[in-house]
């Protein structure tokens, strides 16, 4: 069963048209995170459903219940604030309760369920605190508090981790991950964050001006991406695009380096294509290539370590591409290493229709 | 190296003393010369300033008229300023939604807080006048007969007609306030409230009053002043009348310092009003935790 389903949903504002005729099912317990640049649609979409925003066309469907035109509160879902929307007049309790007891649940009920969800959070101890007395991480802790507490059928998260710095926003991360194991509810979750995305999600909606660009479990895309756009929005550092044109079976770019085809792509002889490569799959050369690699000599121009890894830009193709190495392969400007590219992972993109080959 | 005399610390003091002391002429000398006064024999009708003692704060106590005049300032406060408060809140909130033509509606909706009080009086005396008054006429049309009800004569109808113009000159005031502070509400709070299931009510008490509580309180602190020395719409429509049944403390003060020419004895009842006042506003701005 599924517990939400959008069908041709759009949303107007006046002229501007920010939801473009979105169809999607979300099956019951499934991370679904919504991703994309800002101004894509993601919030209004996320708002929409909730009721915040009204549709103006399309239908919501919660639970197998046709919501489109109900009220926030008769949606049976719970919603976690970017800016965390906390109660500022009353406490951390009263602020996890407000929901229940808004809905008439019983006291010794509330008691029980708002230490629950306290303990669950580790903010057991903050309950008599006001949200000013919380730090930013503490009160987005209590946000969540106040969304599982209600046991809604759909949680909905609006960029819950952006206004926490980075070290914060890993630990929230997995903390997160971990509430929806325990848990097991549905959640929509909206990010411009394409780690977060990677991370948390079961499946990645990627949206692109007011519609889905692509749909599918965070390999898929990162892997199989449908468009240039999808290529080059997730993955960090980003995919390195360089123009070329096949020939002969093999992939001739602007400075006239040849590249073996990556296999089964039915690209026609001749045809002017846009090469991907992701910066993992160019390493440093090892003895020998493997089959459908590539091995070429290039002079490191720029070296940017990150501790783990090594990004070294190299030029390729008439331009200065990116690559991975690992720590150890460490670098200097100027000098000259051999390079493996994976050209089994490469991507070809029409550069007239931007799709993926 | 030569010792450099110590500057005087206090040389400030001196410098700033002569705008001090202008600002205490200016501010303090009238209240100290009505206190005085208060404690004298000053009418304006005799020569006679001697001393009086506390003679005229003792005639405070056995002065009916003064007593009855304070009950009726209270009797218009109580109605007056909770319908303000309520009927400024409930257009606040229609106002708070982008609706077409907002800001002439607002603006237009203002227009009676911006007339002067005693003009708006005047018109009011004008509309209510029971023989040429368009109010009067415009119930008869509903009535079916001409209805010659004296509304600034008639003791059932002075303190409706009255309470009536005080709430339409002071409602936009309201209103206008509430409106500022119900647009700084966050949004995303109520939203968060509408989610979490809460009801008009709920959301109101718990989420949007301890957000405009503040800047409510002032507008209510402010008006109950404004009301509590209420004159010029009584003076313009009724003069205190009938009788004295519409007089407020106000146009008592006014009565007997202008009309009876009680100069000292005026000078206590202010004297008795400022009193009143700092008791009643400084328990206020306690009690709203304005002072923090």
């Amino acid at each position: 069963m599924s517990d939400l389903k959008l069908t041709g949903l759009h949303k107007h504002y006046g002229t501007y048209h920010a939801v473009k005729g979105i169809d999607l099912e979300v099956p019951s317990g499934e991370f679904t995170v919504l991703v994309g640049p800002s101004g894509c649609g993601k919030s209004t979409l996320l708002r929409t459903i909730a009721g915040l925003e009204e549709a103006s066309a399309g239908t919501v469907e919660i639970g197998g219940k046709n919501v489109t035109w109900a009220r926030p509160r008769d949606r049976d879902i719970a919603m976690v604030f970017q800016n965390y929307a906390l109660y500022p007049y009353l406490n951390v309790y009263e602020n996890i309760a407000f929901g229940l007891r808004a809905r008439r649940v019983a006291s010794t009920q509330i008691d029980k369920r708002v230490k629950r969800a306290a303990d669950m959070l580790g903010i057991a101890q903050l309950l008599d605190r006001f949200p000013r007395e919380l730090s930013g991480g503490q009160r987005q802790r209590v946000a969540i508090g106040r969304a599982i507490v209600r046991d809604a059928l759909l949680f909905l998260f609006d960029e819950p981790l952006s206004n926490l710095d980075a070290q914060l926003r890993d630990d929230m991360r997995v903390e997160i991950k971990r509430l929806h194991h325990e848990l097991g509810r549905t959640i929509i979750y909206v990010t411009h964050d394409q780690i977060e995305a990677m991370t948390l999600a079961d499946r990645i909606a990627l949206l692109r001006d007011g519609r889905i660009e692509q749909l599918g479990t965070p390999l898929d895309l990162f892997e199989r991406p449908a468009t240039r756009f999808v290529a080059g929005f997730l993955g960090s550092p980003k995919m390195n695009f360089l123009s070329a044109t096949i020939e002969a079976g093999e992939v001739i770019l602007r400075d006239g380096t040849r590249l073996p085809l990556p296999a089964a792509r039915n690209a026609i002889n001749g045809q002017a294509v846009v090469l991907g490569l992701r910066p993992q799959h160019i390493a440093k050369a090892g003895a020998s290539a493997a089959p459908g690699h590539a091995q070429l000599a290039a002079t490191v121009e720029l070296v940017q370590p990150t501790g783990s890894r090594v990004q070294v830009n190299i030029p390729l193709g008439g331009i200065s591409i990116t690559a991975e190495f690992a720590a150890h392969e460490v670098t200097t400007p100027g000098e000259q290493v051999r390079i493996d590219i994976d050209m089994t992972r490469a991507v070809l993109i029409d550069p007239q229709t931007d799709k993926v080959i | 190296m030569t010792a450099i005399a110590h500057p005087d610390r206090n040389f400030k003091y001196w410098l700033i003393s002569p705008a001090i002391f202008l600002l205490l002429l200016v501010g303090l000398f009238p209240l100290i010369f009505s206190l005085v006064v208060s404690f004298m024999r000053v009418t304006m009708l005799e020569t006679d300033t001697s001393f009086a003692g506390l003679a005229n704060y003792a005639q405070l106590f056995h002065d009916a008229r003064l007593w009855q005049s304070l009950l009726h300032t209270v009797l218009i406060m109580v109605i007056a300023l909770p319908v303000e408060l309520l009927l400024g809140l409930a257009m606040a909130y229609l106002f708070l939604d982008r609706l077409p033509g907002r800001q002439l509606l607002v603006s237009l909706l203002v227009l009676p807080t911006i007339i002067s009080p005693i003009v708006a009086g005047a018109t009011w005396r004008l509309l209510f006048d029971n023989r040429y008054g368009p109010i009067n006429q415009i119930i008869g049309w509903f009535a079916g007969h001409p209805v010659p009800a004296l509304w600034t004569v008639n003791p059932g109808l002075v303190y409706p007609a009255i309470i009536f113009c005080e709430i339409w000159q002071w409602t936009p005031f309201m209103f206008l306030i509430l409106l500022a502070a119900l647009s700084n509400v966050d949004r995303s709070l109520t939203e968060a409230a509408e989610i979490d299931g809460a009801r008009f009510w709920r959301s109101f008490r718990y989420v949007v009053l301890p957000a405009i509580f503040p800047v409510m309180s002032i507008a209510i602190l402010i008006r109950g002043l404004d009301l509590f020395r209420i004159f010029d719409i009584i003076w313009a429509l009724t003069a205190g009348g009938p009788g004295t049944m519409t007089e407020t403390i106000s146009v008592y003060t006014y009565v007997q310092g202008f009309r009876q020419f009680e100069t000292s004895y005026t000078a206590a009842i202010a004297f008795l009003v400022i009193a009143l006042l700092t008791v009643i506003v400084t328990w206020a701005i306690r009690r709203m935790g304005l002072a923090k």
